[in-house]
């Protein structure tokens, strides 16, 4: 009998690092086969020789410099020449600032968008274009890498993909009630409640927001899920199940405010109007943190109102992702970087007061990915890493705590029993305990270590579900990042593109600094993993970022 | 927007650093797992727990030393045994460090990087380990040492590098470990350290192996020089005493007799950057790595040292400090021709890595610490100290090559020493070397120590013979 039942836990234990593989296949699979045939929207013809130019993106720079989507080789047409823009009204066409002019129908158009029918005429320089339907284009085109040579097989049904997460935190769930000396089966009972926020949230998303997709929701849930489920066997204090129910709580808040963020941004030319505002509630936001926050773990970030504690850094992620991104047309005429320098040091700066200094290198990161994709400007990125360098440097000298964390850095089994190395050291030595496939959920010895289920959850997961799963759902959050590039050829405006990609790489420092972190590649920060990490700020923040890579998906806002 | 998509790149460069970090986890950790794991604080194989279901561990002849059954875990049923192996096999608990229960844990319960630990009990497969030590010549070297407030003693085959013997005192039974309390602190004080391994001792005269190596290296006449010894002379402004007044001798009879004043005045002329050379050279300052544990570090450091006190180093007093292993291997080395053969107790498969593909291999020889011609001598004068000052019949006809010697540590009425014997067998069929230290009396070398380095030479061979 018990043979039995060993042969049986192992298999789930096995099962577990298998089936996450397998998830995380067909997720990014569904999402490359869920797409639509590469073709033109619109078309612009030359009039003199034929010529004709195919139109792919929502918004499209004309001018004579090569980087431009439509480059024309004409010494008349300035360098930003125009540009061309879908909207849901129709198209239209800018002039950014021209030496020339540009002009629909011979008459000139200005700074304000001018709207297009097919068959106007386009001129600028020496050059005439008539306005033509993409379906005159019959030539091939060639389509990104994530999206090309993609197998006939129709996406895996959306339904089916949750079916497969729900089935595996259910696994989880068994694996947590036949844990070494449990005595209920109350993380069935959060199983439920988990899986009933999977099914709300997919039926919500196809049949109220009607949106056909669903892969990008799926893998939010499985991590999410992942999260609430190592948390049910993680309170070895009181042994309730409480927190766990509050990072559930935490993740319904975080995908409502997912569907906040995309209907927020519905309208990428609104978005210039909330801009100021915004900036100005995050360094509010900031500024309150600073004033009350109270000292935790070394760093001030937190606020307590009433029984809720909030890190309110986590918040301004969102909005910093938001203010640093932008819409083509604007990109082009106004191109200064001041107003996003000046808020991105406003951050940072209150994050370094505030003695956080890994939230504060995620902020600083994202700036310089956010500032070079809105530039392509190498100076900016250099200037931006000397001055970091400056202040690293001055805060090493002025927080001894931080240089401490250095001195262990690298040398953790030195330093086992101090709080230089304490926490890596054990981190290391319980992922390898875990093995490949794991000791099984709640089976961890990790958890009995202070921010086990935070800072170090990368070790967590590792020891508990095996570092074949841990390694997998590392991997799954970078490809993030290819995903969100691929889709962002087909954004609505270049708004979507820096943001989502701009997101996804937040999420892949954050993950970095994370995952090093703990397993001493890096000196430990005390960040969270993301979607992962216990922390209703957190997750709620990991969901508001997601809405950017959702809503750079053209399909998202189509009805 | 091409432009945009372009600028991209920046971010999958961020990428691909996360993935090139993640691959350098992934090979950090399957090279060190094992490592890792064996961890005093790790929950899954800490306590009595963690060998439930642990390989069993044997001396060279198959003797079993300790094993699992039936849920407990049961060590040699003679308590010498258990006493004089405790430093090497460890006990239930992982108070040891050094112990092959303690830093292999995981190995013999059968750990492995892809099943990991706690897999449920009918899975788990102990790993058997063999040791290269002889269950007899420990017990009979721990016969003899238990006399003493501590010691040890480490004989090893200098040909293949197998550690025969390696005893710790004070030690205690693993079946009935004590509590250690305030009360019996100082009775148990230092009994989790193997003295083999993480002690040093004062080396009183075997030092002037090195001051005597320095000098047939460096000072050409040196054989045929002669002293006179009255018992007390003064160097650098105070005395350097003598045990008696050995009168008029040779560099052979003022190594026999132990004659202090020669090999002080040798160090002094040698002076300060050759004995450093010497010392440096014979791994004095190094450390020695023993199946992956690291000797404590000798102690020679003569560079604020005025006159009196180098001639005081020269002979091994001073602050010099030495481990009995390192000794032993330094036996090795001149038996050797001046490169020893790395010690190693740990037979059969270690379960790392390395070992097994071969990178890291046992019984490797070491780095060279003199030249053969030097070896040969200092073979002579060691070999003479034998045959004129403790007689072959010590080690029941042997051919032995040794030195004694007498670690001054607390001066006074209550006198005591640590006392010294090491050497090596000149024998090829018995190619022992040894290290033996005793602390705790108020005789000398000879005397306290001698009688448990005879006791494991001589059972040593017994075992080899066999």
């Amino acid at each position: 009998m018990t043979l039995i039942m060993d042969i049986a836990v192992v298999a789930l234990r096995m099962l577990l690092p298998v089936y996450t593989v397998v998830i995380v296949y067909q997720i990014f699979a569904a999402m490359r086969r869920r797409r639509r045939p590469e073709r033109p929207l619109v078309m612009l013809q030359d009039v003199d020789t034929g010529e004709k130019i195919p139109v792919l993106f929502w918004e499209n720079s004309i001018g004579r410099a090569r980087g431009s989507d439509i480059a024309i080789d004409d010494p008349a047409v300035s360098r930003n020449h125009c540009v061309l823009l879908r909207r849901k009204e129709g198209w239209f066409i800018t002039d950014t600032g021209s030496k020339t002019g540009t002009y629909v129908n011979d008459k000139r158009v200005g700074s304000r968008r001018t709207m297009l029918n097919i068959d106007d005429t386009i001129s600028m320089g020496n050059k005439e274009y008539a306005f033509r339907r993409g379906e005159d284009f019959h030539e091939e085109l060639r389509s990104s890498w994530f999206f090309s040579k993609v197998s006939n097989k129709p996406a895996i049904q959306p339904y089916k993909i949750l079916i497969l997460v729900s089935l595996f935190h259910v696994f989880m769930a068994v694996e947590a009630c036949f844990c070494d000396g449990a005595k209920d089966f109350d993380p069935a009972v959060l199983c439920g409640f988990l899986v009933g926020v999977e099914w709300m949230f997919f039926a919500v998303s196809r049949l109220v927001l009607k949106r056909e997709a669903f892969e990008l929701e799926a893998l939010g849930l499985f991590f999410t899920g992942i999260g609430v489920m190592l948390l049910a066997r993680q309170n070895v204090k009181n042994a309730t199940l409480q927190p766990a129910y509050v990072q559930l709580i935490a993740a319904v808040v975080g995908i409502i405010a997912f569907c906040i963020v995309i209907k927020f941004i519905e309208n990428p030319d609104r978005i210039g109007q909330w801009r100021l505002i915004i900036m100005i509630a995050a360094v509010l936001l900031l500024g309150v943190n600073l004033v009350f926050g109270r000292v935790t773990n070394g760093s001030a970030n937190w606020v307590h109102i009433g029984p809720v504690t909030v890190q309110p850094s986590e918040f301004v992620k969102i909005a910093f992702i938001f203010v640093g991104a932008s819409t083509l047309d604007r990109l082009q005429t106004r191109q200064n970087l001041l107003e996003f320098i000046i808020f991105s040091a406003i951050c940072v700066g209150a994050l370094a007061l505030m003695g956080d200094f890994g939230t504060a290198l995620i902020f600083f990161g994202t700036f310089l990915l956010i500032s070079f994709t809105r530039s392509g400007d190498f100076k900016t990125v250099i200037l931006a890493l000397t001055g970091a360098g400056l202040g690293g440097f001055i805060v090493l000298n002025m927080k001894p705590y931080v240089l401490r964390r250095f001195q262990g850095w690298r040398h953790v089994w030195e330093y086992t029993q101090d709080s230089r190395g304490y926490q890596q050291a054990r981190v290391l030595t319980y992922i390898a305990s875990g093995g490949l496939f794991g000791v099984g959920i709640g089976n961890g010895v990790l958890k009995y270590v202070a921010a086990s289920e935070s800072d170090l959850v990368f070790g967590l997961m590792s020891e508990e579900m095996g570092f074949i799963s841990a390694v997998t759902i590392a991997i799954a959050i970078a490809t993030l990042f290819i995903y969100a590039r691929s889709v962002t050829t087909r954004s609505r405006s270049t708004f979507y593109s820096i943001s989502a990609c701009c997101a996804a790489g937040l999420f892949v420092i954050q993950m970095s600094l994370n995952v090093f972190g703990a397993t001493d590649i890096l000196p430990l920060t005390g960040v969270t993993f993301p979607f992962i990490s216990a922390g209703g700020s957190s997750i709620i923040s990991c969901w508001g970022l997601l809405a950017f890579i959702k809503a750079a998906d053209e399909r998202t806002y189509a009805k | 927007m091409k432009r945009t998509l372009k600028r991209s790149w920046l971010i999958f460069i961020v990428v691909i650093a996360f993935l090139c970090g993640l691959c350098f986890l992934v090979v950090e950790t399957v090279l060190n797992a094992s490592d890792w794991v064996d961890q005093p604080y790790n929950g899954h194989i800490s306590g009595a727990g963690g060998l439930i279901q642990a390989g069993k561990i044997t001396d060279r002849n198959g003797t079993t030393l300790a094993q699992s059954v039936d849920g407990k875990r049961v060590y040699h049923k003679n308590k010498q045994i258990r006493k004089s192996l405790l430093h090497v096999v460890g006990d239930d608990s992982l108070n040891i460090s050094t112990a092959v229960q303690s830093r292999f844990r995981s190995e013999l319960t059968g750990y492995s990087f892809i099943w990991g630990l706690d897999m449920p009990q009918s899975f788990r497969h102990g790993h058997d380990m063999e040791l290269t030590v002889d269950a007899k010549t420990c017990k009979a070297a721990y016969e003899k040492l238990k006399q003493y407030d501590s010691g040890a003693c480490v004989v090893y085959n200098y040909d293949t590098g197998e550690i025969l013997c390696s005893v710790s005192t004070k030690t205690y039974d693993p079946n009935s470990p004590p509590k250690i309390t305030k009360k019996n602190e100082e009775e148990y004080e230092g009994v989790y350290l193997d003295n083999t391994l993480s002690s040093t001792y004062t080396p009183g005269s075997i030092f002037k192996i090195v001051t005597a190596a320095a000098a047939v290296e460096n000072i050409p006449d040196i054989w045929d020089r002669t002293w006179d010894c009255t018992g007390r002379e003064n160097i650098g402004g105070n005395d350097i005493t003598c045990v008696g007044s050995h009168g008029h001798v040779n560099l052979k009879q003022a190594f026999g007799h132990s004659c202090n004043i020669v090999f002080a005045e040798l160090a002094v002329e040698l002076g300060e950057k050759k004995m450093n050379d010497m010392a440096k050279k014979m791994g004095i300052n190094a450390s020695f790595n023993i199946s992956g544990v690291d000797t404590k570090k000798g102690h020679f450091d003569i560079s604020k040292a005025d006159k009196n006190q180098l001639a005081w180093a020269g002979v091994g007093q001073y602050t010099d400090a030495v481990n009995p292993t390192q000794m032993a291997i330094l036996c090795g080395a001149i038996a050797k021709g001046g490169t020893p053969v790395n010690p190693y107790i740990i037979s059969g498969n270690t379960g790392s890595i390395l070992t097994d593909i071969g990178l890291t291999k046992t019984g490797a020889a070491g780095k060279n610490m003199i030249s053969a011609s030097t070896a040969e001598k200092l073979g002579e004068l060691m070999r003479y100290a034998v045959v004129n000052d403790y007689g072959d019949t010590m080690f029941g006809g042997l051919k032995m090559c040794a030195k004694t010697g007498t670690g001054e540590t607390v001066k006074g009425e209550s006198e005591k020493n640590d006392g010294w014997m090491i050497g090596y067998c000149k024998d090829s069929r018995y190619p022992l070397a040894f290290a033996c230290v005793v602390r705790g009396s108020s005789q000398y070398g000879y005397a306290t120590a001698g009688q448990v380095a005879k006791a494991a030479v001589i059972q040593a061979a017994k075992s080899m013979k066999e």
